[in-house]
């Protein structure tokens, strides 16, 4: 008996958890698109409104405590996917990183020991699916005095849709589509927000003259240019300047963050690489500066969205946000904006980015250092204790560069891990910091998640191009798909 | 108080010189130049752009659903 394991705790849920099953043939390259389009597209599609939600939500009630993550982890409010892939991608992360760290103990080259671990990380998502849920339903935030039926419906849908979403993800992960399932949704669902954001002809009623306005900050433009009731200058000065609905300067700093987080995607240390078999055959092993694109933003906003769930916990169930409770004096409360969010107060708001760059600066100027600080710091740990545990290390490398017969130039095949040692960690951490620091810039002035989401979703995207590409020329360009669009074979 | 002036110099002394190592990576990398940089930002931003239309397509179907079962 060797003693309990953490993963043997998943071992009577076994047969109860449903799975996906590894696909039997070779998936071809058009299959492996479709699906990855497919799933994360249905998982858009599943964003039906909850049933049972009291209708007086509102005025003075309890408000959204999240706003600034939710994007990241493609949530909408009082939706079925209330919680996004949060669940999923909080307990697919921390288990692999208490794996890999050795905390908890799994012997990955037994299969059974595999099993065991994908199911507890499935078990554990389904576990934080069903216990937010509760917090929101007893916080309030569907509205006060629920009535039994109502808390189980919630209940029902909130965990049902979860566990499909973890399905879907699960698609995708187990070698029908590319890459990871939560990278896929993460970039359909950042890519339809900002075309949401951009395009959108949504028209919401923004005043109580009946006026409407689109959600779609290009469209609001002309259309204002357009409309009798708005002078030009008025017309271009909302279309920048409106908080309640996506303006053009959030639209041009995402833009800006994408282009340059594609651009950082792009810094790579060549280093030299020859045969030790063949003479004369050099070549490059480019290292790049993300080296573990953007997880280690993804592991920040997990433990940011921890930290602001426990606060939402603490405040609001315990304390019932009341200010002379001494825990809204110990954490700080909320306050209502808008009637749509709820603003965390000093000292929570220190991990808060504010709603605008002029409040950030004049209402809580501390949180520009902390929130940066946090996101820092918390990146390149994570990126840190990473790649040495992702099966990309510098070790895991030399490995494979001593199977396929290549040595780096000038450097005995003895040395080449220490060498490697040399670059890689220091390529990780660096690229995760400067990412956490474009990440809190873009966020402090001003655009609520929308930048750490915009960073996360462009960084999968490049990765999943990359998967693609490989996989377009493993299969030779046989591609109906790429005929039919015309791609011609290298268009990436 | 020699081995604790020591480890508070570890401390402070591990971020200054992560710092370093990493400006000093960050200036040995590979930039990709204009005409790279322009390839690429077109192949993913053609691609994020068509994604994108057709989630909010989706999105666009979810509004008379809502109208039904609201």
């Amino acid at each position: 008996m060797a003693g309990f394991r953490f993963i043997d705790l998943a071992k009577p849920f076994l047969p109860l958890i449903p799975e996906v099953e590894i696909p039997y043939e070779k998936i071809g390259f058009d299959e492996k698109v479709v699906y990855t389009i497919i799933s994360a597209l249905i998982y858009l599609f599943t964003q039906f409104p909850l049933a049972g939600v009291a209708k007086d939500v509102g005025a003075g009630s309890v408000q959204d405590p999240i706003y600034f993550l939710r994007s990241v982890f493609a949530s909408e409010p009082r939706t079925l996917l209330e919680f996004g892939i949060f669940p999923i991608v909080s307990s697919a992360l921390l288990l692999q990183l208490l794996a890999g760290l050795k905390i908890v103990k799994v012997n990955f080259k037994l299969r059974q020991d595999r099993e065991l671990f994908q199911t507890l990380t499935k078990m554990i998502a389904i576990l934080q699916y069903f216990l937010l849920a509760n917090v929101f339903i007893f916080s309030g935030f569907y509205g006060e005095n629920l009535s039994v039926v109502a808390i189980v419906l919630l209940n029902v849908q909130l965990v049902a849709a979860g566990i499909f979403a973890t399905l879907l993800v699960e698609v995708v992960d187990k070698g029908y589509g590319f890459g990871s399932g939560a990278m896929a949704v993460s970039v359909v669902a950042t890519a339809t927000s900002f075309v949401a954001d951009v395009f959108g002809v949504t028209q919401f009623p923004v005043d109580g003259d009946g006026h409407r306005e689109a959600q779609g900050a290009f469209i609001n433009l002309t259309q204002s240019l357009r409309s009798s009731h708005k002078t030009y200058t008025s017309a271009i000065l909302g279309a920048f300047n409106r908080d309640y609905l996506p303006n053009l300067t959030t639209a041009f700093l995402v833009v800006g963050l994408a282009a340059v987080s594609g651009w950082l995607q792009n810094f790579r240390i060549e280093l030299s690489i020859r045969s030790t078999r063949a003479r004369g055959i050099n070549n490059v092993y480019p290292i790049r500066l993300l080296y573990t694109g953007g997880l280690p933003l993804l592991f920040s906003y997990v433990l940011l969205f921890y930290i602001h769930i426990g606060a939402f916990i603490l405040i609001q169930i315990v304390a019932k946000n009341d200010p002379s409770s001494l825990i809204y004096k110990l954490l700080g409360g909320y306050s209502s904006v808008n009637n749509l969010l709820y603003v965390p107060q000093f000292p929570l708001s220190l991990l808060t980015p504010s709603k605008s760059l002029i409040e950030n600066l004049t209402r809580q100027p501390l949180t520009a250092f902390t929130f940066t600080a946090f996101l820092v710091v918390s990146s390149v740990w994570f990126a840190v204790v990473w790649q040495g545990i992702s099966g990309s290390s510098a070790r895991d490398i030399s490995v494979q560069f001593k199977e396929q017969g290549i040595t780096l130039t000038g450097r005995r095949e003895q040395s080449v891990a220490k060498e490697l040692e040399k670059v890689i960690p220091v390529a990780s951490g660096a690229g995760a910091g400067v990412l956490a620091v474009i990440v809190a810039t873009g966020e402090l002035l001003g655009l609520k998640g929308k930048g750490a989401s915009i960073v996360i979703g462009i960084t999968s995207a490049f990765a999943l191009l990359e998967l693609i590409t490989v996989d377009y020329q493993q299969s030779g360009g046989q591609s109906a798909l790429a005929q039919v669009l015309g791609a011609p074979g290298g268009g990436f | 108080m020699a081995k604790g002036n020591t480890q508070i110099e570890r401390i402070t002394e591990a971020p200054v010189e992560f710092v370093k190592e990493g400006a000093a990576f960050v200036q040995k990398c590979k930039k990709p130049n204009t005409k790279e940089f322009s390839k690429i930002v077109r192949a993913v931003g053609i691609g994020f752009l068509a994604v994108g239309i057709i989630g909010y397509a989706i999105k666009l179907v979810h509004i008379p659903i809502r109208y039904l079962i609201v």
